[in-house]
């Protein structure tokens, strides 16, 4: 095993530090750009369906949760008037949700919009990283003050093929990437707490955009509200009211 | 009278503040105050202060939607409702989904006497923002003013499911039922106003009417035909805790309650 490497000063001067100055400066700048590219109509005007969907879903939410409030019959025929398979309010045919989807796709807004923010995300990213690769490759910039096991050399000696350095040892390309990830807090604090350019959680945001469109949730309500039975609590309502009214009187 | 000659008096206070002060804070504040005081002298009729007001709004804002709203809200307060309607009626041509003018249509049929109207311009209202339970709660209250209880029991039902716990929908849901009648609406009332009591700690004077008024309604339709024992005592409980009530806040008007409670054989 190798001992002590000594690391060149000139190494933390002129690899360390100005990687991370340059990828703060990075973040910063993508902030602007993306600022500059959001589409100036941040609050079009919404659809009247999805607005109606919305208000569906929250009126048959109250439904399913404080169902055992009202009578059995008025239950019974709000139920029918969510689920039923021909016009419930609830009830989504199958060609409609797929063409919900597919005019999703179609949407050139939408693609627009994706566009954009793929381009400010992607971009300075690819041009970062050559930079890095061609200025930067195959220095072992910094060493962390604890021991790590060797399932740790991909993720911190990225860019440099010796197995025998320890691992604590931290390569540039490795360094770029750490930044690339964990410079989210320090954005928080330069440009405001929800101005935050995560790269995660911009991802799961493209991940997940297509699925949770409202036809999904106005299903997933449909089914949960099948399933539930109406119990009416009013009749133990009477013996309850006799008792505070017990007590009311011995006071 | 005394009521309007104190906002009378704030009006002229937050005016005079308005147009004296040269603090950092007021111009922060500035518009919205203004846009405050617009709303506040049409409450009380001072008709020429909030045409100042609206009129500093609309200099400052031209074209604003906000400012739109007020200046309708101008006409309304003068009763010209034609115009009021055309105004509302612009602002929805960019904004369709805009709740207040909405609300604000319901509201000027209803200060037509239009009740017909405004039941119908709530129905559509309702059928795009059906989680709005204040238009629940406005149309409820209009159908009983109309006296079409069946639709009215539709939408306290929708209230009650919005908010179990609110206890004056519980009451007005057996209000209701009681008005309409008949031995299952009577039984069902009984059991909201039961509830309504259990909500309120027995606190609420008129739950603890409607129980006796339902107990001795039913017993009254059941009359000999004792087919299923009510067995509870909650009518007993409820006519005792009146008048506990009464004996602790009204003592002059006991014999009042006392006799009323003989007549429905309760105590």
């Amino acid at each position: 095993m190798a001992e002590e490497l000594v690391l060149d000063t000139a190494i933390r001067d002129w690899v360390l530090v100005p990687l991370s100055v340059v990828m703060v400066l990075i973040g910063v700048l993508r902030y602007f750009v993306a600022k500059l590219m959001r589409s100036p109509s941040a609050s079009p005007s919404p659809d009247p369906k999805l607005v109606k969907e919305g208000q569906v879903v929250i009126r048959a939410r109250n439904l399913r949760m404080n169902a055992q409030y009202i009578p059995a019959k008025a239950f019974k025929s709000r139920k029918v008037y969510y689920t039923n398979e021909e016009n419930g309010l609830l009830h989504v045919p199958k060609e409609e949700a797929q063409k919900a989807q597919a005019a999703m796709f179609s949407d050139p807004n939408m693609a627009m919009d994706m566009m954009k923010k793929n381009l400010s995300m992607i971009v300075p990213q690819t041009l970062t990283f050559a930079w890095v690769n061609f200025f930067f490759s195959g220095f072992v910039a910094a060493k962390i003050p604890f021991p790590l096991t060797p399932r740790f050399r991909g993720m911190l000696q990225n860019g440099i093929d010796l197995s025998t350095v320890d691992v604590s040892y931290v390569s540039s390309r490795s360094w770029y990437f750490l930044n690339l990830f964990g410079l989210r807090g320090l954005f928080s604090l330069i440009l405001g707490e929800e101005n935050a350019t995560d790269d995660a959680q911009k991802m799961m945001q493209m991940g997940g955009g297509f699925g949770g469109n409202p036809t999904m949730s106005l299903a997933a309500e449909k089914d949960s509200l099948d399933i539930i039975q109406h119990d009416w609590a009013l009749p133990k309502m009477e013996h309850h009211a006799e008792e505070v009214l017990r007590k009311l009187l011995k006071k | 009278m005394a009521t309007v000659e104190i906002e009378d008096g704030r009006i002229e206070r937050s005016r005079s503040w308005l147009t004296t002060s040269s603090n950092v804070e007021a111009i922060n504040i500035e518009w919205t105050l203004y846009e405050q005081v617009a709303a506040a002298a049409m409450d009380c009729q001072r008709l020429d202060v909030a045409k100042d007001c609206i009129g500093v709004l609309s200099k400052q804002f031209p074209g604003s939607m906000r400012v739109g709203r007020l200046e309708a809200l101008l006409f309304e307060a003068k009763g010209e409702w034609a115009d009021a309607e055309r105004a509302y009626a612009l602002i929805l041509e960019n904004n369709p989904f805009d709740q207040i003018v909405h609300k604000r249509k319901i509201a000027i049929a209803k200060a037509q006497g239009d009740m017909a109207l405004a039941v119908e311009y709530l129905n559509k209202y309702l059928e795009l923002f059906m989680a709005d339970h204040d238009a629940w709660r406005e149309l409820a209250e209009t159908y009983v003013a109309l006296q079409m209880y069946k639709q009215a029991l539709f939408c306290y039902e929708e209230l009650i499911l919005a908010q179990p716990t609110v206890p004056l929908y519980h009451l007005a849901y057996a209000e209701v039922l009681y008005t309409m009648g008949g031995l299952e609406n009577l039984q069902t009332a009984r059991k909201y106003y039961a509830s309504t009591i259990q909500l309120t700690g027995g606190k609420n004077t008129r739950a603890l009417f409607g129980v006796c008024l339902c107990s001795s309604a039913i017993s009254q339709l059941t009359k000999g035909r004792n087919k299923e024992e009510e067995s509870s005592e909650l009518q007993s409980l409820a006519a005792e805790a009146l008048l506990k009530e009464y004996k602790q806040r009204a003592p002059s008007k006991e014999a009042l309650i006392t006799n009323l409670l003989k007549n429905m054989k309760l105590s």
